[in-house]
């Protein structure tokens, strides 16, 4: 008995250029697309009051103090944490010290509608290409086996190659229009990165990525429509029960237990 | 060490820079005769990297550091062309092209209004707020960049390098506890910087050699040395910290034995001090003799710094022969 008999479907060749090439080729040029469309759609960022750079740069020099107090001596770090709390207490760092204990609406914030409308665009760019190009190919294309994977596969994977295909006993190893269409989908970011450098915006599934950090991230611009005078408090209660330790204590004997036996 | 485009000319040798402005020339024109696609296929094609724009940045600084004008014109337009006249590092930059080509104190004088007007629109651009306080610094005028950068810190906390360069400038002026304050807030942002480390040890070594009471100069001395040890434990055989640590252990060996008992309690054992004194000779005689011989992997030093070694030691061993 011979090995497992080889389909063998006679296909047209028109099939490879008529379908094949033209399915790739309209990809990378939306790919390119969607790049350049995405940049013109970039709002540049806002640029931040100096009232507000200065309330969160302050912050952040409360929590790098906080983190990094051990370069410095006991004194010197009382010293800056007796500063930081005084200009708590004055509310000296705050962007708008009338405006303490009003807890902000998010929504009424211009920066934030700024960046809302900025994903709204990105998000746009994205699906309209994507949504064209599905119906496009499922009107033309669909139900085309289109090509044969140069090795086997198992069954598991039918779903991903075949879509579209409804014929159960067909070898895996053929693809259908509607799969090639989502393997370059997901497929082509080497090629956007060729052809456009490596930041670009042009792979869809990156910028579901980014979205999908967004998603996490998006709690930060929320937080920072906090009440920040509580923030500024919170941070001074930290820094207060900081228990100090100074690096330069007993360097000298490390030190020497370290390269001494040079 | 190998000139490289990459790596901003600002902290190298001036060999370096005169390589890099050198090869600036050829470089532009390489960038400029480039084959260029026709419109539409040029968006098929991105030659933009990080790296590009970095060579153009260096090959400018290398240029105005050397005096090849004409080479950082064309670097600067080019980058003008990409990012616009109004990008924040672009605009600094042009600052400096005139600072560097202006021929008299008043075309200085116009380029610091110029500066202030552009602040007084949007005093949120920090690159112009460094080079206002660079350009008062550099016409002599130290007390109103303290004040320029003092400015700069209030808005902006966390900007180790405007803190390192308050220090200096408070340094230059003689007031070393607020030098020694801002170079602790340098640490504080970058709390493993072994260079600040040797920095401070420094400023501390001289603010102790100011001072006039023994009890606190032995304090002063003795912090000073655990910066320096700290410094090299950060960094191994980084030549400015051992050569810190022989000059602070020699003094304290100096004035630690007249010390009463009672006021040794914070200050280091003289024994170990003794071997730490031992141990940075040996490292800096060891840094000198392999570096002077060439070895690899030993070329990195600095030949002013490396000179200053052989005459701590020379020193040091006429000592022992009187």
């Amino acid at each position: 008995m011979s090995g497992i008999v080889e389909q063998q479907i006679h296909r047209d060749p028109a099939l490879f250029y008529w379908i094949l090439l033209p399915i790739t080729v309209v990809m990378i040029l939306t790919g390119i697309l969607r790049h350049y469309l995405s940049t013109l759609l970039t709002s540049t960022p806002k640029k931040q009051t100096v009232a507000k750079l200065r309330e969160q740069r302050s912050l952040m020099h409360a929590q790098q103090l906080r983190g990094n107090f051990h370069p410095i001596s006991k004194a010197a770090f009382e010293k800056r944490k007796e500063a930081f709390i005084e200009g708590v207490k004055d509310s000296k760092f705050l962007a708008d010290p009338g405006a303490k204990g009003q807890k902000p609406n998010p929504l009424q914030d211009p920066a934030m509608m700024d960046g809302m409308m900025g994903m709204m665009k990105g998000q746009v760019a994205m699906m309209v290409p994507q949504s064209l190009i599905m119906g496009w190919i499922n009107a033309f294309f669909s139900g085309y086996v289109i090509m044969k994977l140069p090795f086997p596969l198992t069954p598991q994977f039918k779903q991903m190659l075949q879509a579209g295909v409804g014929t159960r006993d067909l070898d895996v190893r053929w693809v259908s229009s509607l799969s090639w269409y989502f393997l370059t989908l997901f497929g082509l970011q080497p090629v956007y990165n060729f052809i456009l450098g490596s930041n670009n915006a042009a792979s869809q599934m990156a910028q579901q990525m980014q979205m999908g950090q967004m998603g996490a991230g998006a709690v930060n611009p929320m937080a920072g429509a906090e009440d920040m005078d509580k923030v500024f408090n919170a941070e001074a209660e930290n820094l207060e029960v900081v228990e100090h330790w100074y690096v330069l204590n007993g360097v000298e004997d490390r030190l020497l237990a370290k390269v001494g036996k040079f | 060490m190998a000139a490289s485009f990459l790596q901003p000319p600002t902290g190298s040798s001036p060999q370096t820079a005169i390589h890099l402005s050198q090869g600036a020339a050829s470089f532009l024109k390489s960038q400029r005769s480039a084959f260029t696609l026709p419109w539409p296929l040029t968006l098929f094609l991105n030659t933009d990297s990080q790296e590009k724009w970095a060579i153009y940045e260096n090959t400018l600084l290398a240029c105005l550091r050397t005096g090849d004008f004409d080479s950082a014109h064309v670097a600067l337009n080019a980058m003008i062309d990409r990012f616009g006249k109004t990008n924040d590092r672009v605009v600094a930059m042009a600052g400096l092209y005139q600072e560097a080509t202006a021929d008299d104190k008043k075309e200085l004088e116009e380029i610091l209004e110029g500066y202030d007007d552009i602040l007084k629109e949007d005093p949120t651009v920090f690159s112009i707020q460094k080079r206002r306080a660079a350009l008062l610094k550099s016409m002599g005028r130290t007390a109103e960049a303290v004040t320029a950068v003092s400015a700069l810190l209030e808005l902006s906390p966390t900007d180790a390098e405007a803190w390192a360069e308050l220090s200096d400038l408070y340094f230059s002026q003689g007031l070393l506890e607020q030098s020694i304050h801002c170079l602790e807030e340098v640490l504080v942002v970058v709390p493993n910087a072994w260079n600040m480390h040797a920095k401070l040890g420094e400023v501390t070594y001289i603010a102790a050699n100011r001072t006039e009471a023994a009890g606190e100069q032995s304090k002063l001395l003795a912090e000073s040395m655990r910066r320096f040890c700290r410094s090299v434990e950060l960094c191994d055989d980084y030549l400015r910290g051992y050569y810190g640590l022989k000059l602070a252990t020699t003094q304290l060996l100096t004035s630690l034995p007249t010390q009463k008992k009672s006021q040794q309690s914070d200050l280091p054992p003289i024994a170990s001090v003794q071997k730490l004194n031992e141990l940075a000779t040996a490292k800096l005689a060891n840094i000198l003799r392999r570096s002077s011989s060439g070895e690899k992997g030993w070329d990195g030093y600095s030949a002013a710094e490396l000179a200053a070694v052989r005459q701590l030691l020379d020193k040091d061993t006429q000592k022992i022969q009187r």
